[in-house]
């Protein structure tokens, strides 16, 4: 016999322990990370902006001072919530069923798994790798004591505009960085859609449209973050 | 007349729970197309008894796709190729002269297996036993037309309701979760006015349930409702998240 | 041995209070000391285990299948019946009552019938307050249709699934019974033998369908809620493990067999398609109240229906019954169908079929309108056929589907065996010689809802199953030994050919000789037919595998072995009775159009039939049916 249940009424803990609750936190993270991303994709679009639109948006971020390191925070605690439901949940599944299929096959629609939704685990440490190099070129990369200034109203600001051209003139950097935001387009795909059905928010008429819509949104981010690299690889100066 | 048709199975055949398993060839010479998947694992097992073998063992009865004795993952997919049709129910017609079919049980740690491809569900009626009802003793009951209930109301609790319990949607889950399944009930339930006195402790009890059966989490795939017999929408297992955050927040 | 009905005293509308103001109860406080078995978990059983224990008893209940939910109750499709009369169309639980006992031919016993009309009622508060789906009006209350003829809409379903959410909540108060701890489960088990002690019923020999291990449990009483046998015709509706087995085992332990020849033949099922054929598939006959059942007029006429003209079919049912058309009752309309195609009018590849004809429906409601009434039921069809019977109509044939007959069993449910009560289809009780569409739900949920409990309290309060009985008793030694030398003779004949081989052939006896016609002739023929199969099986069947593991063959083989002794008691009762009453039709009594003669004088009994330690003499006892409300009338659906 399998063991009963003890408890009726769950207690914080272990309601966000439930499979409801993580799915849960999965998709609020997942969430967080999601506008984050998109606010960062609008950010680099300013590159394409006129005079020093580019560098002016980064300098303005960074003088927000504590609010941005509120959000920074936060966004670094859903990071690893989320990190760490994804590989709860895979260790689950791997638990789940121990011997698995010598033939399996997904029977298609209605059904919704995909290579994004099979690849989710993967996409997300890939995602995860490239982030801590990522934040090491650009957030902690060299700034105005390395001499990447400019000056804005008299006032010396990084020059971030030129270290990002500069990296992405390497194929290495240009196309590493276009082949991770394209994973992060797959990420999406399936994460947009399953983080609302997660937070419970998806009925039968809803389910169609949102699963269509987020693969415009996922398709969309992708390419609004790979225009920048490639543009610089093939166009710039 | 129907056509005639050679198929070649390759069937899991294991002798206990604790056995090893492994697939075994066979070939079936002469099947009709009008026969049922069932009816050719019939003559198969004609076949094994006449050599004096022991014929493969799977779960089945009614044969009309109601009663979800039957499961089996028939060429990778659990009640094989066709939609909304449980194996019981799918005919030879949907394959060629000389295909090869693999068969399997319905793999997940929740069900173990028992011999061959007949597999242990039990967990699901200890998931139903958990909360899964309405507590109403007989006797008592008001006049069933003292409660008036939104006939759309009805009809949506009633397709959540038609689930048959086969477990497919363990099998063809990615993660074996049994979310479609618990949802199902939990969905049926909460859209009715005589289920929602208990909304909260069902939910709550029958995921616990769910849990502690050992299913794994829901990815959001929806694989299970592809080949749920029943066609029932993974709007079940939203339907059960809202209710479970009812339950902790409403 | 005389048959002791038990029925109450008092004008037939007031027995069953009467019953209930003088039953003996139980001390709430002592209920929890009895153990009370129950084996089947269909709506008799499912329903009945529930309600024990919510009333205190212990419970123990046993199914074959892997779960509860699983019994043959779940594939009823059409409805169940109630005098709600909700439709304000005149209905009363003395015209449900009326119109069931006339149904049945005037075979069943009145006071039964009665009873369950007046349950009905209760069973539909009941569901929809388990939070049953029943099919509601735009308004929020319940609908209603016409079923099986009837003149009033008294039926209650849920899309063509009644079956399934009935069984669902009974199967939900039984795992709620579960988690309390009043029920404890055992699924995969099958009833090999009941334990009788002093004279009553007082355990069961199980065997564990996994391990093979043979079980012993005692209790205080058994409730057998086991099904019908229909699968003596090898195809039928029924699931394949519905079987006879508990019920004939506890038939050979003292409890008489009632009224076997009785069995229903429905008319709306899929036909035959070839010999590897396992099943039958049957259609809800609500599909005749709008479908047109027809032949072509020309014998062997092969054109495709489509290219047969208007005035060259043959609404056979509308033109022999004016009155009721398409929607005679299923005994009418499944010997007509049998009729026609046994002169040679049959449709299809084997000629074996019928059409039922949706062309007018279809221009009348448009597709649409039939696919909303009947999409799943197409679907079905085409599913199964290959055909879509939007553009060419149905074939179907009728196919053995439910028994009226089984174990013989008082107003309280208790068979010959005190003890031993006997619930749903598996008992003879209420629906005489025919069973009417939507009562089968009915009854199962009335005898396990609302009536056992009562005349199981009234049997335990009145001393019955006192003191606990054990396990290691010589009753339960004995009867371990009967299953034990059963399973070993089968494994160790060690013939050549399968049960299944075996099954088909008695089937082919039972259809071809006991089936919707009969004649003396051929019921003797089949008599000696199946006697000779039986000596046949015993030395001849190949049972293969071992007996402690999972073994389905073995079950079949323990359970063909017993239908092999019930088709030939099924015959003999067949012949014994020399008049055609429901689904009993005699070709020797007949009027000259063809239809049912009842000898009412002669035959207006129950034939009980006691085993007598050989299969082939069984004793017959009479329960003589009086009617003090209805007269019996000759049923005419012209």
């Amino acid at each position: 016999m399998a063991p009963r249940i003890k408890h009726d009424k769950p207690g914080l803990w272990s309601a966000l322990a439930s499979p409801i609750g993580k799915k849960v936190l999965t998709g609020i993270t997942g969430f967080a990370w999601a506008g984050f991303v998109i606010l960062h994709m609008a950010g680099n679009l300013s590159y394409f902006g006129a005079g020093e639109a580019y560098n002016e948006y980064a300098h303005k971020l960074l003088s927000t001072g504590p609010l941005l390191y509120a959000v920074e925070i936060v966004l670094l605690i859903c990071l690893v919530i989320h990190a760490i439901l994804g590989v709860n949940i895979y260790l689950g599944k791997r638990r789940a069923r121990k011997q698995g299929y010598d033939a399996y096959r997904s029977a298609g629609r209605p059904g919704l798994q995909s290579p994004s939704s099979r690849t989710m685990l993967l996409t997300g440490v890939v995602l995860l790798v490239f982030l801590v190099i990522h934040l090491k070129s650009f957030k902690f990369g060299p700034g105005i004591a390395e001499g990447y200034s400019l000056l804005v109203d008299g006032e010396p600001i990084r020059d971030l505009k030129r270290l990002v051209t500069e990296k992405f003139q390497h194929p290495i950097y240009a196309f590493g960085y276009t082949g991770v935001m394209v994973l992060l387009g797959f990420h999406l795909r399936h994460g947009v859609w399953s983080a609302l059905q997660s937070l419970g928010a998806m009925n039968r008429r809803l389910t169609p449209l949102i699963y269509g819509i987020a693969a415009l949104l996922a398709v969309g981010i992708a390419a609004g973050f790979v225009v920048l690299p490639l543009y610089i690889y093939f166009f710039a100066p | 007349m129907a056509q005639t048709m050679t198929i070649h199975l390759k069937v899991w055949r294991q002798s206990g729970p604790d056995a090893k398993g492994k697939l075994v060839d066979y070939t079936l010479e002469n099947l009709n197309e009008d026969m049922s998947f069932l009816e050719a694992l019939d003559v198969l097992n004609e076949e094994l008894i006449k050599k004096g073998e022991d014929p493969v063992e799977f779960d089945n009865d009614c044969r009309e796709g109601i009663c979800g004795s039957c499961g089996l993952m028939v060429g990778g997919i659990a009640h094989g190729p066709m939609k909304a049709t449980a194996v019981c129910q799918l005919h030879m017609r949907h394959y060629k002269d000389g295909d090869t079919i693999v068969v399997e049980p319905f793999r997940a740690t929740a069900f173990p297996i028992i011999k061959d491809l007949v597999v242990d569900r039990s967990a699901f009626d200890r998931i139903i036993a958990a909360g899964g009802y309405v507590s109403v003793d007989t006797g008592g009951a008001p006049d069933a037309n003292s409660l008036p209930i939104p006939k759309e109301h009805v009809d949506e609790a009633f397709d959540f309701a038609t689930c048959i319990g086969c477990g497919a949607c363990v099998a063809s889950c990615p993660n074996a979760s049994a979310s479609l399944f618990t949802g199902a009930k939990v969905a049926h339930l909460a859209h009715l006015p005589q289920g929602r006195i208990e909304r909260k402790e069902r939910v709550v009890r029958m995921v616990d349930q769910m849990k502690a059966e050992g299913f794994g989490d829901c990815s959001n795939h929806g694989e299970c409702e592809a080949v749920c017999p029943k066609q029932i929408s993974i709007a079940a297992i939203a339907k059960m998240r809202r209710e479970y955050l009812r339950a902790l927040f409403g | 041995m005389k048959l002791e009905a038990h029925v109450p005293s008092g004008p037939l509308a007031e027995k069953w209070q009467n019953y209930l103001d003088r039953a003996k109860l139980v001390n709430p406080a002592n209920k929890r000391k009895h153990d009370i078995l129950v084996v089947g978990t269909g709506l008799a059983g499912g329903s009945a285990a529930a309600t024990l224990s919510e009333l205190g008893y212990n419970v123990k209940v046993f199914c074959i299948q892997d779960s509860a939910r699983r019994a043959h109750s779940i594939a009823a499709q059409g409805g169940i019946n109630a005098a709600k009369n909700y439709p304000n169309d005149g209905d009363t639980v003395w015209r449900l009552f009326y119109d069931t006992i006339k149904g049945g031919d005037y075979r069943a016993r009145e006071a039964n019938v009665h009873r369950l009309a007046a349950v009905s009622n209760q069973i539909i508060d009941q569901c929809v307050a388990q939070g049953v789906p029943f099919a509601r009006e735009y308004g929020g209350l319940l609908d209603n249709r016409s079923f099986g003829g009837a003149q009033v809409s008294r039926t209650f379903y849920a899309r063509g699934q009644t079956g399934q959410q009935l069984l669902l909540g009974a199967y939900q108060a039984l795992e709620r019974q579960v988690r309390t701890g009043g029920v404890k489960m055992f699924p995969r088990r099958e009833m090999l033998e009941l334990v009788v002690v002093d004279g009553q019923a007082r355990g069961i020999i199980v065997r564990n369908l996994v391990t093979g291990e043979l079980e012993r449990h005692a209790g205080d009483a058994v409730l057998l809620c086991t099904g019908g046998y229909g699968n003596v015709y090898f195809l039928s509706t029924n699931a394949k493990n519905s079987n006879v087995t508990a019920a004939w085992r506890c038939h050979r332990k003292g409890a008489f067999f009632a009224n076997p020849c009785y069995t229903q033949i429905h008319p709306t099922c899929i036909p035959v398609s070839g010999q590897y054929q396992s099943k039958l598939t049957l259609m809800s006959e609500s599909l005749r109240n709008d479908g047109r059942v027809w032949v072509p007029r020309k014998a062997g006429d092969a054109r495709p229906p489509e290219n047969i003209p208007e005035e060259e079919r043959d609404y056979f049912l509308e033109r022999r019954y004016p009155g009721f058309g398409n929607l005679v009752p299923r005994d009418v309309a499944s010997r007509a169908a049998k009729v026609i195609c046994d002169d040679g009018f049959g449709v299809g590849v084997t000629g074996q079929a019928v059409y039922l004809d949706f062309e007018d429906a279809i221009g009348r409601l448009g597709e649409s309108g039939v696919r909303e009434r009947y999409g799943n039921l197409f679907e079905m069809y085409e599913r199964i056929t290959g055909e879509n019977p939007y553009r060419a109509p149905m074939r179907i044939y009728p196919a053995v589907h439910y028994t009226m007959g089984g174990l013989w069993v008082d107003y309280r449910l208790m068979s010959t065996i005190p003890g031993l009560f006997v619930l749903g289809e598996a008992n003879f009780s209420d629906h005489g010689a025919n069973r009417l569409g939507a009562s089968a739900l009915m009854q199962g949920l009335a005898d396990g809802y609302f009536v056992i409990s009562s005349t199981l309290g009234d049997y335990i309060a009145s001393g019955g199953g006192s003191g606990k009985a054990d396990v290691s008793e010589a009753p339960f030694d004995e009867a371990a030994g009967v299953a034990e030398d059963r399973i070993k003779r089968l494994l160790h004949v060690d013939g050549d050919k399968t049960v299944t081989e075996f099954h088909r052939e008695l089937g082919q006896i039972m259809w071809d000789y006991v089936g919707m016609s009969r004649n003396r002739k051929g019921l003797r023929h089949a008599m000696d037919a199946i006697a000779d199969l039986r000596a046949e099986y015993w030395e001849n069947v190949s049972v293969p595998g071992r007996k402690d593991t999972l073994n389905k063959n073995l079950e079949f083989a323990g359970r063909v072995a017993d239908f092999l002794e019930l088709g030939e008691l099924m015959a003999r009762d067949a012949l014994h009775r020399d008049e055609s009453c429901g689904a009993h039709f005699r070709e020797e009594y007949q009027t000259e159009e063809g239809e049912a003669l009842r000898r009412d004088e002669e035959y207006t009994y129950v034939a009980a039939w006691e085993f007598t330690g050989d299969a082939a003499s069984p004793v017959m006892h009479k329960e003589m049916l009086s009617f003090e409300a209805v007269d019996l009338s000759t049923r005419s659906y012209k």
